[in-house]
């Protein structure tokens, strides 16, 4: 690979953070390992000038731009393109300040989410959206996927926190829609690139919303003797508009996966289904919050119902749950992950189906979702090796998003649509919706040339409607298999 | 499961327990260093992966990137699919070239010819001494770029009286409750004989007769850790035999005072998984081996120990993991237990502890700069902790820390956990002067 374009590269970024070399095979899949791809060249910038600079020369060869935070993206996202370069931000990890008063972080977009809260503690804030990939994934794609998270029931999702980003465009134009102080003044652009995916362009640096540190919490877990009743319970609490901040359910394979893991709770094994409800507020709301869990996980069934005593058991109900995808690493060697959005009050019935689904294929499942925002994670277990398996897992993900859809839901409740929901967009828009999606896209990348073949399909719906499974798995990005 | 290509025989089965989620990135100190993913475990685990599957060819890039791991197993800590990374680079390596010159010579001349043999140590250290008196290394730094700067301030060998042998047995000092082994080991005998002996020394308060094997150097960690398992297979079975010969219970326990031979002892059956004849002797040999902190904060050791601990001078203490002992044995309360038992200093809390202090075995002589920007973040946070002495228990990175300490011109040095528990046993139960500065265990 002796192109003059990749010493440019070298030239700008130094030669270290150009990877060219048979490392790169380390990037080819994001966390959706399904899917390969290899491009021309990964590139890590320090900064925005940097980037500026790379974005230009990309822009002069015509070459397609992936942007690459931490990859613990769960739709392929991230995935490099053939002929294309992927621009990563793991080295764009400062946080420029910290402003206690205004409660704003102002940070390079490759910091990760937690370090954030980290760094926001000691002036007695925190940043809200807290997917359980936390610890790993940056706030560049957190912004670019408008990732949610547990506490998202209460805080709400990433857009809800964005108050400005830096974007360097196609082209390598610095868009700077850092926030002024007082309101946004015209269009809302940081509304239109949060959840853009990598579309718009490389969003180099952030500014955040922090919130202050609760002054009570509250986490109890709930055992149920089956997850028809956890689901209704929440189903019902829902319909009393209880006030917590995260309500999360565990099945029983996810509830023995933990338990094997470093990240052991000491969740009841027994347990055919476990709801985490967490309050944080006031003293006196936090107490009626809780009550109201209370009552109605007796009227439901709950077998046994335990409240955290201190900080670190808190800590631990929540690793527990926030390693929960990981740790089904202990079933098999692969994971699906689906992420689509039930109507709250048909929780029950959409969990069964998916149940059902799995088991008319001979899969294994596992149920970890945040129910309070109906965001369901069906977990399928398989080994990426056994080609039947997966042509069986993507079968039942795509029959699964179906369900939802069909009932009045969603086909992406956090983690975007990448490559795996693409085709999927079909089911949800028509043509029209799509073009004006493709003509917003233009404004802002006339050539389409950053990150092409994700989330928007190119062919018309009709031919999409015909093409079989979502995607082809291993290779359909030019992956050298 | 082995239907793949497999172009590496690497440990194949290993590599499926990784889910590819990337919880394990930000732990990782080589990928916060240089962003790569193939300088991550995931990526690694990746690579590793593609390699036994025959997609891959160990080429350079691909060698490096699986080379510069520090092994350091922060990414075992917070992996919930329980990946064993540390094994698993075990196995990689040694089937891998050594990445560079210095690499295998290190690989043949040190680890073979000079760490396992007494003698051939003793001879070295002595050789070394007596260029560090003459200050030759300092005088030849200056051509060795950033290895130059390691050298020159690396803490000088002792003499000979110091690197002497332990006696085969020394005695409880209190009421005698049991007997146990110690290994003395290669390098922390003739750098850190000190250690050792301050270790005994609290050993025998707690109760403790200590054997030690006479004729015995090395445990073979380094060996493993850097891609020559047959060596590190043959240092475990004389290690095996040293303890087995050496007499007593055959429960007896075998206490490690430093945190790289004690994780590496403590997993000897995986050698030999294949060896049905040393499988069971390694396997008895493992459930012998016990982390010194871990053996002394047992409640009635250290309720004797805290008996005869008097007041030290003043001053604050931070207790930094070594990564074999937090995230290799799964260790972090009881060193700080036990500092907490101390009378008169203050332990405090040093951000980021267990992360790696770029020693990481012999990573900080092939990976000079990367290792010094580690410890220089490391020296950042101790120094933000406002502790007065640092504390740690593996000889590697107590010649890490030295070194930084000395590069940057700080008076302090740090101590082994078992000196700073031995200058408080000097001290005797009797005596309540607090003004008196510790004597050197
Ligand atoms: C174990 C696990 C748990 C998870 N839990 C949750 C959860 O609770 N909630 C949730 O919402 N998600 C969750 N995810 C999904 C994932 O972590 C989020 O989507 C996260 O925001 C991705 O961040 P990243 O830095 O890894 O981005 P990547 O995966 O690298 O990229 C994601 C997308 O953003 C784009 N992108 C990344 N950085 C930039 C940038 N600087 N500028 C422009 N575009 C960019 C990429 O092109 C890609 O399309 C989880 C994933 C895992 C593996
Ligand atoms: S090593 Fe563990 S934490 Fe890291 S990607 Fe693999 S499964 Fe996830
Ligand atoms: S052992 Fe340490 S350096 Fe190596 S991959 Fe794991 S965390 Fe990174």
């Amino acid at each position: 690979m002796t192109k003059n374009w990749i010493d440019e590269l070298r030239t700008i970024v130094g030669p270290r953070n150009v990877i060219t070399g048979s490392e790169s095979l380390a990037w080819e899949s994001d966390g959706l390992s399904l899917v390969r791809g290899m491009g021309q060249a990964i590139v890590l910038p320090l900064d925005t000038e940097e980037t500026v600079l790379v974005m230009k020369l990309l822009a002069r060869e015509g070459v397609p731009v992936v942007p690459r935070g931490a990859g613990t993206g769960l739709t392929g996202g991230a995935t490099p393109v053939e002929g294309g370069v992927t621009v990563g931000t793991a080295r764009m990890r400062e946080i420029f300040s910290i402003d206690p008063v205004g409660r704003l972080a102002h940070v390079q977009a490759g910091v990760v989410n937690s370090d954030l809260s980290v760094a926001a503690r000691p002036h007695g804030l925190f940043y809200a959206p807290d997917p359980s990939s936390q610890a790993a994934c940056t706030l560049g794609g957190n912004v670019a996927n408008n990732s949610g998270g547990p506490h998202c029931f209460m805080h709400g999702s990433t857009t809800r926190h964005v108050r400005g980003v830096k974007l360097v465009d196609a082209q390598g134009q610095v868009l700077d829609l850092l926030a002024s102080p007082a309101d946004p003044e015209g269009l809302d652009l940081v509304g239109l690139i949060t959840g853009s995916e990598g579309m718009f362009g490389m969003v180099t640096e952030v500014q955040l919303n922090l919130e202050p540190l609760p002054e009570e919490v509250q986490t109890i877990i709930a055992v149920f003797p089956s997850l028809d009743a956890a689901c209704d319970c929440v189903s019902e609490a829902i319909a009393a508009h209880i006030e917590a901040s995260a309500i999360e359910i565990l099945d029983k394979l996810t509830i023995a996966a933990v338990e094997d893991s470093i990240f052991a709770a000491g969740y009841p094994r027994e347990a055919e289904a476990l709801l985490l409800v967490e309050a944080e507020g006031g003293a006196l709301e936090v107490q009626e919050t809780i009550d109201l869990v209370l009552q109605l996980a007796k009227k439901h069934g709950a077998m046994e119902i335990r409240s955290a005593q201190d900080k670190a058991e808190r800590a631990r109900l929540w690793a527990g749950r926030k390693g929960a995808f990981g740790a089904m690493g202990r079933v098999a060697p692969d994971l699906y992950v689906a992420d689509v959005v039930a109507p709250r009050t048909r929780l029950r019935e959409i969990v069964a189906l998916a149940i059902k689904i799995a088991e008319e294929r001979n899969l294994r499942l596992g149920n970890v979702f945040h129910a309070g925002d109906g965001n369901l994670h069906p977990n399928i277990a398989y080994d990426r090796r056994d080609e039947d398996e997966v042509r069986r897992v993507l079968e039942a993900g795509q029959l699964i998003m179906e369900a939802c859809i069909e009932r009045g839901g969603s086909l992406t409740g956090e983690h975007g649509v990448g490559v795996e929901k693409m085709t999927h967009m079909c089911d949800l828009f028509d043509d029209d919706d799509l073009n004006t999606m493709h003509r917003v896209r233009d404004a802002l990348d006339p050539k389409r040339r950053m990150n092409p073949t994700k989330v928007l399909p190119l062919r018309a719906c009709r031919e999409v409607r015909n093409g079989g499974l979502p995607f082809s798995p291993m290779g359909n990005l030019g992956a050298k298999t | 499961m082995s239907s793949a290509i497999r172009s590496l025989p690497l440990d194949y089965d290993l590599t499926l327990d990784c889910i590819h989620c990337g919880l394990c990135l930000n732990s990782c100190p080589t990928y916060r260093q240089s962003g790569r993913e193939s300088e991550g475990p995931r990526g690694r685990i990746h690579l590793m992966r593609a390699l036994a599957e025959g997609r891959l060819e160990a080429d350079q890039d691909c060698v490096e990137a699986l080379d510069s791991c520090l092994v350091c197993r922060n990414c075992e800590t917070v992996c919930p699919a329980g990946v064993q990374f540390g094994a698993l680079m075990e196995s990689a390596r040694d089937h891998l070239p050594a990445p560079g010159l210095l690499a295998r010579g290190l690989r043949w001349f040190g680890f073979r010819l000079v760490l396992p043999h007494r003698r051939v140590l003793g001879f070295l250290a002595g050789a070394v001494r007596l260029t560090q008196l003459l200050r030759l290394p300092q005088a030849i730094a200056p051509l060795l770029g950033q290895r130059g700067i390691a050298l020159a301030h690396l803490p000088v060998f002792p003499e000979a009286n110091k690197r002497r042998n332990l006696p085969p047995i020394c005695p409880s000092t209190s009421e005698r409750t049991e007997a146990v082994g110690m290994l003395e080991g290669c390098v922390q005998r003739q750098l850190y004989g000190d250690v050792n002996r301050a270790t005994v020394a609290v050993l025998n308060a707690c109760g403790a007769d200590v054997h030690t094997p006479q004729d015995h150097a090395c445990c073979g960690a380094l060996h493993a850790h850097n891609g020559d398992l047959d060596e590190a297979r043959r240092l475990a079975q004389k290690t095996i035999q040293a303890f087995e010969d050496m007499g007593g219970e055959p429960d007896m326990r075998i206490v490690l005072n430093s945190a790289g031979c004690g994780a590496h002892m403590a997993e000897y059956p995986r050698l030999f998984a294949e060896d049905p004849l040393w499988l069971p002797r390694a396997d008895a040999f493992a459930q012998r081996v016990i982390d010194f902190s871990a053996f002394v904060a047992q409640a009635e050791r250290a309720e004797r120990l805290k008996k005869q601990l008097a007041p030290l001078a003043p001053r604050k203490v931070a207790w930094d993991d070594p990564c074999h002992l937090c995230h290799g044995q799964g260790i972090t309360a009881e060193p700080r237990a036990l500092l907490d038992l101390i009378p008169g200093i203050e332990r405090v809390e040093m951000p980021g502890a267990g992360s790696c202090c770029g020693s990481a075995g012999i990573h900080a002589l092939l990976y000079p700069a990367e290792s010094n920007q580690l410890l220089d973040a490391k020296l950042e946070e101790f120094t933000s902790s406002e502790a007065d002495v640092l504390i740690t228990a593996n000889p590697g990175c107590q010649m890490q820390w030295h070194g930084g300490f000395s590069r940057t011109g700080k008076a302090t040095r740090p101590q082994h956990l078992a000196e700073i528990l031995a200058a408080s046993l000097a001290q005797g139960p009797q005596v309540v002067s607090k003004a008196k500065p510790p004597k050197k265990g």
